[in-house]
């Protein structure tokens, strides 16, 4: 095999050694730590690329659809097996995306606010990684407990009351969680005797009538499980809390966690579900919608209600869960399209505003007195305190800066024109409407996912002008918060992104459209997994 | 140059140079007004370039491909009537730009005013030539979003900062309103080019959607537009500068609803509906917008209420139907921006010299400044529809219009009436206007003497009322055509047969006109007792004012509502977050399961009896655990070590001796670690009395127990259900049994797939215990015990007491001789676990054992060390690095793996084979036993840093003042933490 058949699992083992290398290191060499990151981040992103080119290459030619790796050379279904198609490298790209600029705004200073925050920063990329390329339900498993782990860790990062309680509320939410996710991958297991994702598709459709109710309860539970993660109403009120009370970095990056939920479900339900799947099409599909919809309107609610910033953020996170839900219930191939185009688009905005909210709170309390007296409440006696120097470049007219981030964030989160919050929230809607007959009546769901969609990009609008002026309106006499370019950087770099994702609105719609076939057309990943024979045996061979 | 390129010069110039003009620096003030003014002028001329290609209906289209796939493609279409619409933009924006220049006041930073400016430019052309829908949709919003800006330039002003979030709140209700009426209009016709659309009348409105696309629309075209009953937000955004106002309200911004209102009537209008809610929102707006206008006191405020008047004017024509009303409508676009933009002008200029707007202070400046005076009395006359001006051509043409015999009784009486009252109130508003200014008494109360601005602030006025007389009088040879251009590129067919002409004869229309101009007169005269005394706000409708309103239900919806609501609807309490959980699992599952349960095969006899008391034992030890749990942990961790010890007898029960060892040696390390960090939880007592609970307390217990009942025996039911089925015949399973020695090399089926088969998922699992170690040091590195927990355990007072009684005693002498002989077993110990260690795990390929199983034997000997000497002996005498064996462990495993690439195989493919060690004898030595390694590597750095943080809790200095005083702020990062000791385990300098 040459370098290029072990692409796909390097994302996995790049963070994996990147974090196992940072540890062999003493705290104090922090320097080395963050470089080993950076550096491994970068890669990441590099390796995320060309994985994309890969498995968009690789369909072009018509040939082969993904991109399969047996682990242990074990054949499929009885090994592990990694699948690397276009929506698994688009959301390994996504991850490494927000990886880097999540590490290169905690290089300024939360990086220093605990131990091994390199370590565990990783290890979540890496669980991210896994779960995004995995092609095995218990591995699956195996990796989001590793992303969980890593998250509970970042989350207690940086210490202090609030963070801990909601550290603690977070750990035992999704333990129980976990709980339902290996309750539901056991009664899968023993109904259809697989793990394999693809061999489970193809099993399914067989599975004798009156074990229907066993293997449908497994999903539903195993469900319950992602949608937890994903953030579904009435699942999701540690979510807001979560968000707000992670290190601003930390939250940058924890942007994705939602989304590995939304898409393990969107894998599954159109993997598993589809409308191959005999007596078990459909399964789930109103609930998701339903289950979509009340998460839009609560999130639409909350973001009204939210009078900090960092809750309206949690908040608008719910919404595009939401939104990624409902639309994943329409179960329409056009939608989906429109959906993953949203899905990258919501998350990169998403985890910009989540870093832009430290920095314009820092605006609003800009006191170095306040800051001063958390330290000394929280400060370490037994640790000396180097200072660093707080102020390395004072942008000038830092608050320009800032306040065209944050209206270029409002813009983005309530799909507004002209950027790409609009154009994959259009895309959503025109392709639910022009998948109907003209002639005949538009479903009560449509209307719904219309009116919901369009009502929260309002309220988004709404209280992101009111949260807006009195910012950066209303308070003159504020002082001008001490941001260092590298904290303001990322956000730029994701908005910038957002920009291109508007630009080259066509062909990254096209990109999604072809993804969207895929999963709404699953026969050729089966196959590919299922017949891919291994490199002659091992066994015995050295 | 070709057509293509000019159109897309027109489009995105505004918008480069928007940026340009933002990047200047603060005092570039002539640099900006060259360039917005240069780039209005270019817009100007390129437009101009356009007229041959577009007057007898043509069009110039150029279409870019942006979303394909999605029917949205970029479409810069001109016809005549986006041709007319793009003179008045770049016309105007011209004459605003000269204007601004001397308007502004040179200390303000205006790179920010006209790049603002520039943008808003450019969407307004956007929208008039858009040839796509959707596309019209996007330029329309950033209308609203750059006049946003616009309006609240000078936001240290509140009333510009109300006045703007208002405008924006408003226009984008409407513009998300217009999105789903397009979105529906390309439903209905599966189409969201322009052209297409305007092919598809008749489908449109026959279609059941069109009532909903009707509505939609409208509330588009009415936020924008400023009509009933939207029209409150206009006044309040005259906030911004007036050169902005100037512009707002003449070319621009209200001026796209009703260039929608157009642009869609030939495949929208001419239905009943189309007639009741445009004409009878346009009328309301007509008469009370002239109405309020009478009595504003600030200048601004009049023109701003006239503003909207006029548009009620012109929505009513539209509401008609009829072509020669849509006529009148589009000559009135173009007259109307003439004569406001030069009265805003006008107004900014009386404000500039005289320092005011208030109506009541102003007076009689007619000698201060004759030759604005002058301008603004011809442009306030085109208002009024005085007669040789353009205002009252088009004027006539409404009260034609109005007076046609129609069918319809009310609107036979209402159209006329309406349009004469208004007529009336327009003549005393700009009779007030004039005379309130110009004529009267000097004016006392001002702070500075008024006198004429400079000439070429000056120039846009004359310009514009220039332009306001040439067409007023010879109307026919100098807009006919332009107007023609316009009217073909909208009704085409249907463009019906008009006469621009002054005279017409002596008919009804005129003698309306003649009685508005009387009527007005005696109006003004009558009401100017009341308007001296100066009260704001208009009778009747004083109480009733839209700005209010709106903000109220916005606060109410936006703040209160949303504020109940999400207390309503969510939680920020654990327990009913995991209530919910639970909850919806059991229903949904209950749900799921109703196509069938599959086979159970409930067995009743031949139970064992031993196996049964041993689940019995267990069950109890379960549930007493769950009971004891909050009050007494010490003893529910004993009853769940029970239920632990039950479960490993099980596995041996059912012949499962890995795990049986597994789970065994597992229960004793985690019981240990968690006995060591019970010590730091806080103590808690019951409260009351049991008898005394509250009913609400007692029923949610109960609560709880059903729901735990359900959810526990269901869980239950489907193991059971899951286990006692026959094994899938063709599942994956039988593949391990067979091919764990053939293929794996080891006899041990369980370790072969933990290794091999199933490698990469203990190899994730191995980075999730690394990972959890360090979170726990990681949080307790922190941690600091709460007050009530600072002092020594009961035990170690009595035996401290103990000692201080005797003279020949230290204190603390017991405490170290406690437990001396088992202390010193447990020290000769560690050599025999390591040994045994290393037994489990080179045994573990083909018996019970293995990496884990060994990590965590020998983990077992570390936690009896640190017993049996304390912390600190042990750390004095052996170099304890768990953090760097957690990543060594981890590096073998990865290094294991990546071998196989080597030899072009995938990650952790396992090679094997036994080798010959003296004494020991044949041991297999797979690949797989090197991955093993990296495991017990693992194992020992975790459970021994787990333990490590647990056991530095005690030796470390206890901060019982902070403890209790917890700041309720997040915390902000410190500077970078310190150093830590060499080993990183030794936190908080305990050594």
């Amino acid at each position: 095999m040459s370098f290029l058949d072990h692409l796909i699992i390097m994302p996995i083992l790049l963070p994996l050694g990147a974090a196992a290398l940072t540890l062999l290191f003493d705290d104090t060499r922090r320097e080395i730590k963050a470089g080993i990151n950076f550096a491994a981040t970068i890669l990441l992103v590099a390796v995320a690329i060309a994985l994309l080119m890969q498995t968009d290459a690789v369909t072009r030619e018509g040939t082969e659809l993904t991109v399969t790796y047996q682990l242990g050379n074990w054949p499929a279904p009885f090994g592990i097996v990694l699948v690397a198609d276009r929506l698994s490298a688009i959301m390994v790209l996504l991850a490494g995306i927000l990886g880097i600029n999540a590490l290169i705004y905690s290089m300024a200073r939360w990086q220093a606010a605990g131990p091994h925050f390199h370590m565990l920063f990783q290890m979540l990329l890496m669980g991210l990684n896994g779960a995004f390329l995995t092609g095995d339900l218990f591995n699956l498993f195996v990796f989001f407990e590793v992303m969980l782990a890593a998250s509970y860790g970042l989350l207690l990062h940086g210490s202090g009351v609030l963070r801990v309680r909601a550290g603690l509320h977070y750990i035992a939410i999704n333990l129980a969680a976990s709980s339902l996710f290996l309750i539901g991958v056991s009664l899968i297991y023993g109904v259809t005797g697989t793990l394999n994702m693809a061999d489970l598709a193809l099993r399914i459709p067989h599975v004798p009538a009156n074990d229907l109710g066993l293997l449908h309860a497994g999903a539903a539970i195993l469900g319950i499980a992602f949608l937890v993660k994903a953030g579904m109403w009435p699942l999701n009120f540690w979510l807001p809390t979560t968000y707000a009370a992670a290190s601003a970095p930390v939250a940058g990056l924890f942007a994705i966690m939602t989304k590995v939920g939304v898409y393990i479900v969107l894998r599954l339900t159109l993997l598993l579900f589809g409308e191959h799947a005999g007596a078990s099409f459909g399964f789930g599909q109103t609930f998701l919608m339903i289950g979509g919809l009340a998460t839009i309107a609560f999130g639409t609610v909350g973001v009204l209600a939210s009078q900090s910033t960092g809750r309206l953020a949690g908040y608008s996170v719910l919404v595009s869960s939401g939104t990624l839900l409902a639309a994943i219930g329409m179960g329409d191939r056009a939608v989906t399209g429109g959906l993953l185009f949203y899905l990258v688009s919501s998350t990169l905005t998403i985890s910009a505003f989540l870093m832009l909210v430290e920095l314009i709170e820092r605006a609003r309390v800009a006191g170095a007195d306040v800051l001063a007296v958390t330290m000394e409440a929280y400060g370490e006696d037994d640790e000396e305190l180097e200072h660093e120097e707080e102020v390395g470049v004072v942008i000038p007219s830092t608050m320009a800066i800032l306040g065209v981030c944050f209206a270029l964030c409002g813009l983005l989160l309530s799909g507004v024109p002209p950027f790409s919050g609009f154009i994959s929230k259009f895309a959503m809607l025109s392709a639910v409407l022009q998948s109907e007959d003209a002639a005949s009546p538009i479903p009560a769901s449509t209307w719904w996912l219309i009116g919901l969609l369009i009502i929260s990009g309002l309220a988004s609008l709404i209280a992101m002008t009111r949260t807006g002026i009195a910012t950066f309106w209303a308070t003159l006499e504020g002082q001008t918060p001490s941001v260092r370019v590298i904290e303001i950087a990322p956000i730029a770099i994701l908005i910038a992104l957002c920009l291109g994702l508007t630009v080259a609105g066509g062909p990254v719609l096209r990109f999604m459209d072809l993804a969207a076939d895929a999963l709404h057309t699953p026969t050729d990943y089966i196959e590919d997994i299922i017949g891919t024979t291994p490199a002659a045996h091992a066994g015995g061979a050295s | 140059m070709s057509s293509e390129v000019l159109l897309t010069v027109l489009i995105v110039l505004p918008f480069l140079s928007s940026l340009v003009a933002g990047s200047l620096p603060a005092n570039a003030r002539n640099a900006e007004v060259w360039l917005a003014g240069a780039v209005a002028l270019i817009g100007l001329a390129i437009t101009m370039s356009f007229y041959p290609d577009v007057t007898g209906g043509d069009v110039v289209r150029y279409e870019i491909p942006w979303l394909p796939s999605a029917g949205l493609n970029l479409v810069i279409r001109m016809d005549g009537f986006a041709w007319i619409f793009s003179m008045l933009i770049t016309g105007i924006g011209f004459l605003v730009v000269l204007y601004a220049r001397y308007y502004m006041s040179p200390k303000d930073p205006v790179p920010r005013f006209f790049a603002f400016f520039l943008a808003f430019m450019g969407a307004m052309l956007g929208v008039v030539t858009s040839g796509n829908i959707i596309q019209l949709v996007v330029f329309w919003e950033l209308t609203s979003v750059t006049s946003f800006l616009l309006i609240g330039y000078w936001y240290h002003n509140a009333n510009a900062r109300d006045g703007a979030r208002m405008a924006l709140t408003v226009t984008a209700i409407g513009g998300l309103a217009l999105l789903v009426a397009m979105l529906l209009v390309g439903h209905v016709i599966g189409s969201y080019d322009l052209d297409a659309v305007l092919a598809s009348g008749d489908t449109l409105r026959e279609h059941t959607l069109y009532t909903t696309i009707l509505v939609l629309m409208l509330l588009g075209a009415f936020t924008k537009s400023a009509q009933f009953p939207f029209q409150f937000w206009l006044p309040r955004a005259m906030a911004a500068p007036t050169p902005v106002s100037a512009y707002l309200h003449s070319a621009t911004m209200v001026k796209a609803g009703v260039f929608l209102l157009v642009r869609f009537w030939p495949v929208m209008a001419g239905t009943e509906e189309w007639f009741w809610i445009v004409s009878s929102a346009g009328l309301i707006t007509l008469v009370m917008g002239a109405y309020a206008a009478i009595f504003q006191q600030d200048l601004k405020g009049l023109l701003a209420y006239s503003t909207i008047s006029h548009l009620g004017l012109i929505t009513t024509l539209l509401g008609m139907g009829t072509p020669l009303a849509a006529v009148a409508a589009i000559f009135h676009i173009v007259n109307h921006a003439t004569f406001k933009a030069s009265l805003f002008m006008a107004a900014g200029i009386i404000d500039h010299e005289s320092g005011t707007r208030d109506l009541r202070r102003l007076s009689g400046l007619f000698k201060y400044m004759p030759f604005t005076g002058t301008l603004a009395i011809i442009a306030s006359a085109a208002m009024a529809g005085v007669p040789l001006l353009n205002g009252f051509i088009s004027k006539e043409m409404f009260f034609t219009e109005t007076a046609i015999r129609n069918p319809n009784m009310f609107a036979n009486l209402a159209l006329p009436i309406g349009a004469i009252i208004a007529g009336i109130f327009s003549v005393a508003y700009a009779l007030r206007f004039v005379c309130g200014v110009f004529f009267g008494p000097p004016p006392t109360d001002l702070e500075k003497v008024p006198h004429e601005p400079p000439s070429l602030m000056r120039i846009p006025i004359e310009v514009l009322v220039l332009i306001c007389l040439i067409v007023g009088i010879i109307p026919g040879i100098a807009i006919g055509p332009y107007l023609a251009t316009a009217v073909v590129a909208v009704l085409g067919q249907d463009t019906p047969h008009y006469s621009l002409s002054i005279w017409h004869g002596f008919n009804l229309p005129l003698l309306m006109s003649i009685g508005a101009l009387v009527g007005g007169v005696i109006l003004y005269i009558m009401l100017r007792p009341y308007l001296a005394l100066g009260v704001e706000g208009p009778p009747l409708m004083r109480r009733l004012v839209g700005q209010r309103i709106f903000e109220r239900i916005l606060v109410t919806i936006s703040w209160k509502w949303a504020k109940s609501l999400e207390r309503w609807a969510g939680t920020r309490r654990l327990q009913p977050q995991l209530f919910l959980l639970v909850l919806i699992c059991v229903v949904t599952a209950w749900f799921a399961l109703r196509p069938g349960f599959g086979p159970v095969k409930l067995q009743l006899s031949g139970w064992d009896p031993g196996f049964v008391i041993l689940w019995l034992v267990g069950i109890f030890c379960a549930i007493a655990a769950a009971h004891q749990a909050k009050y007494h942990r010490l003893a529910s961790l004993v009853l769940m070590s029970g239920a632990g010890l039950v479960t490993c007898m099980t596995f041996v029960w059912f012949s499962a001796p890995d795990l049986a060892v597994t789970q065994l040696l597992v229960e004793i390390v985690t019981t240990v670690l968690i006995l060591l960090g019970l010590r730091w939880l806080p103590k808690r007592f019951q409260k009351g009395d049991a008898d005394h609970i509250a009913l609400p307390t007692k029923l949610r217990r109960y609560r709880d127990i059903v729901l735990g009942v359900f959810a526990g025996g269901g869980v239950a039911a489907l193991s059971y259900a899951i286990m006692t089925r026959t094994a899938v015949p063709d599942g994956i399973s039988r593949f391990f049994l067979e091919r764990a020695y053939t293929e794996g090399g080891g006899t041990n089926v369980i370790n072969v797939m933990l290794v091999d088969f199933r490698g990469f998922d203990t190899f994730g699992e191995i980075a999730v215990l690394g990972i959890v170690a360090i979170t726990v040091f990681a949080l307790l590195r922190r941690f600091r015990p709460a007050a009530e927990s600072v002092e020594k355990p009961e035990q170690q007072r009595i035996q401290n007491a103990y000692d201080n009684l005797r003279p020949n005693r230290q204190s603390g002498d017991t405490v170290n001789e406690y437990l001396m002989i088992p202390s010193v077993i447990m020290q000769w110990m560690f050599p025999v676990i390591i040994v045994l260690s290393a037994y489990i795990f080179l045994r573990g390929h083909d018996l019970p054992g293995g990496g884990f199983a060994a990590g965590i034997t020998m983990s077992i000997g570390f936690i009896l060390q640190y017993m049996a000497g304390g912390t600190r002996w042990v750390e004095d005498r052996l170099r304890i690095l768990p953090v760097k064996w957690i990543g060594t462990g981890l590096l073998i495993a990865l290094a294991t793996g990546l071998g196989a690439w080597a030899f072009g195989y995938p990650f952790l493919t396992m090679a094997f084979q036994y080798a010959e060690l003296p004494i020991i004898g044949k041991v297999p030595m797979a690949a797989a036993l090197f991955f093993d390694l990296g495991v017990f590597v693992l194992v020992v750095g975790a459970t021994v840093l787990i333990l490590i943080a647990l056991a530095h809790q005690s030796v470390r200095s206890p901060k019982a003042a902070r403890s209790s005083v917890l700041p309720t702020h997040a915390v902000e990062p410190p500077p970078p933490p310190t150093l830590e000791t060499s080993t990183v385990e030794a936190p908080g300098g305990a050594s």
